[in-house]
């Protein structure tokens, strides 16, 4: 169970963290506003400050109780957080294999796996799936507009 | 009404069985890549451009175009039906097209979305027909004050109209902005905020943001409410195809608002994203229900989408009077336009009178063409949304990480665009404001590098913006925008003293 005020101090500490980070990679770039125009550390500059002083400020509504955040005080439910993972984390799996199977075997496992596993549809129906949706992906991509997706690692020792 | 006879002399050329059947190719082909995501107009019309060498240039140019209007309307498909903008200037289509279709009426928004785009388109071209050489003067005085001063308008009209927390929608924008900077300055040719990954160099690209924010982020959010009882209907009703487009003459006012906004910003080179986004931002605020704008207003719909043809089509006007393409896709026909051995500038229109005038009146026809094809589809693409939710999810994950690859076949975007995904799914759920983060993104480095451009040429002094009467209306313009909220607000009389924050949980499902 995540409460609406963690979520609330996460988010701000992330969008801080940002500010930060922007704010002293700017100063490379130097900052300063002459006649001889603005540099271009200049903007990026004020951003920064503008986001850590926003993020600071959403941080404060957050640390105190206000009637805003009293009104919603659980924002993800357990249950809730466990569809969110159940979502994201095979997407994240997704995108950690394509540079090891490739677009099309990670694409075709990946529907295969989020259809069959939780059993949403028989094997064999997942199995179809999981076929056309590689296929789609190179004929429409492969052949029809050449743009070429990720072969990945695999197919790349086999010589494609 | 020399124009007239001459258009008359076009539809000779373009209306004959040929010319018609390239049409509805380029049409069909403009669809697909439009309905595909991380493929657009510009990818379409580079693929079909070797084709075109052989043909008459006014067939070559009828394809192309037709395309383009394919794609406009294919954008738009994605948009409504998946949250996914395929392009820049269908992400205002989504804020109130995806409510509605996830409320069950895809096929209105669907119908109404593609309603509105035709009128948009016929305007741009009807203004094209008339006003060529008039209008190609007022783009010639553009410099890059009157550039910051067309963008800040934009900002203006669509920032500060309240509903998201202020300091929160501050945050959003702020951040959108540091993104937009992201990667080599064009001004100074230096390379700004990459964190020290290498990559970054070349930016973060819309694409991948949008793609990230609003489709991962928005599966996120609908995978954590229950699982879908959409109230879709089940069965395909063609009569509301109809009456959708029947109904659209009711929102003449914010048909004619849009499709102004769309021309000028489109010939002024604002381009279709900043006055779709600019459109919706005055509808908002204009409108009587502009309330519940977010929550699939039908207006919602129309504003963005009027806009955005009406700019997509009076784009191609600099293209051919000027010389100078208006977005990505004028670029790519300009370069077929010098292939085929046609010089594009003012001389076109006396040298190629059939090639011009052919091209104009395929316009039309084309438009018609396309309007006809893309809502006999309508139901086709209605029904995607009936799809159960289990299916769907994947599919949508996969179109994302295959959109984000193909922008610029880099595996860091794919990984980028993982990462805009939480982000829009906790900005979402904490009520940050999308919007403006997006618009920032999209053109928040076009308005800096002009910005920065007039300093140099005014040698740092902000007198520019003041320096001639065009740049000064649009500034004006821009302030009073930004400044209407807050007199409104003085003036209204204290009426309910005792309203809540201003953020109460009803008043936060409004917000985008």
């Amino acid at each position: 169970m995540i409460s609406r005020r963690a979520l609330e101090l996460a988010t701000a500490i992330l969008t801080g963290g940002f500010g930060v980070a922007v704010v002293v990679q700017s100063l490379d770039n130097g900052i300063g506003w002459s006649s001889a125009g603005v540099d271009s550390g200049t903007f990026p500059f004020l951003t920064g400050v503008i986001i850590v002083a926003g993020s600071l400020y959403n941080l404060a509504r957050g640390v105190v109780p206000g009637a805003r955040l009293a009104s919603v005080p659980i924002a993800i439910t357990s249950i809730e957080l466990r569809r969110l993972a159940g979502l994201f984390v095979p997407a994240a799996i997704f995108v950690a294999a394509i540079p090891l199977l490739g677009m099309y075997l990670a694409s075709a496992i990946y529907v295969f796996a989020v259809l069959a596993i939780p059993r949403h549809q028989s094997v064999l129906r997942s199995a179809i799936a999981a076929a056309a949706t590689a296929l789609a992906l190179y004929v429409v991509f492969e052949r029809m507009f050449q743009v070429s997706l990720p072969h990945g690692a695999f197919a790349a020792a086999f010589g494609f | 009404m020399d124009n007239l006879s001459e258009l008359f002399h076009g539809f000779t050329i373009a209306v004959t069985v040929p010319h018609l059947a390239l049409m509805v190719v380029g049409v069909l082909l403009g669809i697909l890549v439009g309905v595909l995501p991380g493929l657009g107009a510009p990818n379409g019309v580079s693929l079909l451009l070797p084709l075109t060498f052989g043909m008459q240039p006014v067939s070559a140019i009828i394809l192309l175009s037709s395309m383009y209007w394919g794609a406009l309307f294919g954008g738009s498909v994605t948009s409504i039906l998946f949250n996914i903008p395929g392009e820049p200037s269908s992400v205002a289509t989504t804020f109130d097209g995806y409510p509605m279709a996830r409320d069950g009426r895809p096929t209105t928004a669907l119908a109404t979305a593609f309603g509105s785009a035709a009128f948009g388109a016929l305007i741009g071209v009807i203004l094209i027909t008339f006003l060529a050489s008039w209008v190609a003067q007022v783009a010639l005085a553009f410099g890059p004050p009157e550039y910051f001063a067309v963008y800040f308008l934009a900002f203006a009209s669509f920032v500060g109209m309240g509903g998201a927390a202020p300091i929160k929608t501050v945050v959003a924008l702020a951040i959108g902005f540091a993104i937009a900077a992201i990667g080599i300055d064009t001004v100074s040719g230096s390379v700004r905020l990459t964190m020290g990954i290498d990559e970054l160099v070349k930016g973060v690209n819309f694409v991948v943001a949008v793609m990230g924010l609003f489709g991962i982020g928005e599966l996120l959010v609908a995978v954590e409410e229950e699982f879908h009882a959409r109230a879709v209907s089940s069965r395909i009703d063609w009569r509301e195809v109809f009456r959708a487009v029947g109904r659209l003459p009711r929102h003449g006012v914010a048909l004619l608002r849009s499709a102004a906004i769309g021309c000028w910003m489109g010939i002024t080179p604002g381009g279709p994203t900043a006055a779709s986004f600019m459109s919706y931002g005055i509808a908002r605020r204009f409108s009587r229900r502009g309330r519940y704008f977010g929550t699939g207003e039908v207006e919602g719909i129309i504003s963005p989408e009027t806009a955005d043809h009406a700019a997509g089509t009076s784009a191609l006007l600099p293209m051919l009077s000027l010389g100078i393409p208006g977005s990505a896709t004028a670029a790519v026909m300009m370069g077929g336009l010098m292939i085929w051995g046609l010089n594009p500038g003012p001389m076109l229109f006396v040298d190629q009178k059939d090639f011009v005038w052919g091209l104009i009146a395929s316009m039309y026809v084309g438009n018609i063409v396309a309007v006809a094809l893309v809502l006999l589809t309508v139901p086709v693409f209605a029904a995607l949304m009936r799809i159960p939710f289990v299916i769907i999810a994947p599919l949508i994950v996969i179109i994302c990480v295959v959109g984000a690859y193909s922008v610029s076949n880099s595996y860091l975007d794919v990984v980028m665009m993982l990462g805009f995904g939480i982000v829009g799914y906790l900005f979402k759920k904490l009520f940050y404001p999308l919007a403006p983060l997006v618009l920032a993104i999209v053109i928040g480095d076009k308005a800096e590098d002009a910005f920065r451009q007039s300093m140099l040429m005014s040698k740092g002094s902000l007198g520019i913006f003041f320096a001639n009467k065009l740049v000064t209306c649009l500034v004006v313009a821009g302030i009073a925008l930004l400044l209407l909220p807050l007199v409104l607000q003085l003036a209204r009389p204290f009426r309910k003293t005792a309203s809540p924050d201003a953020d109460t949980p009803a008043q936060e499902k409004v917000i985008i």
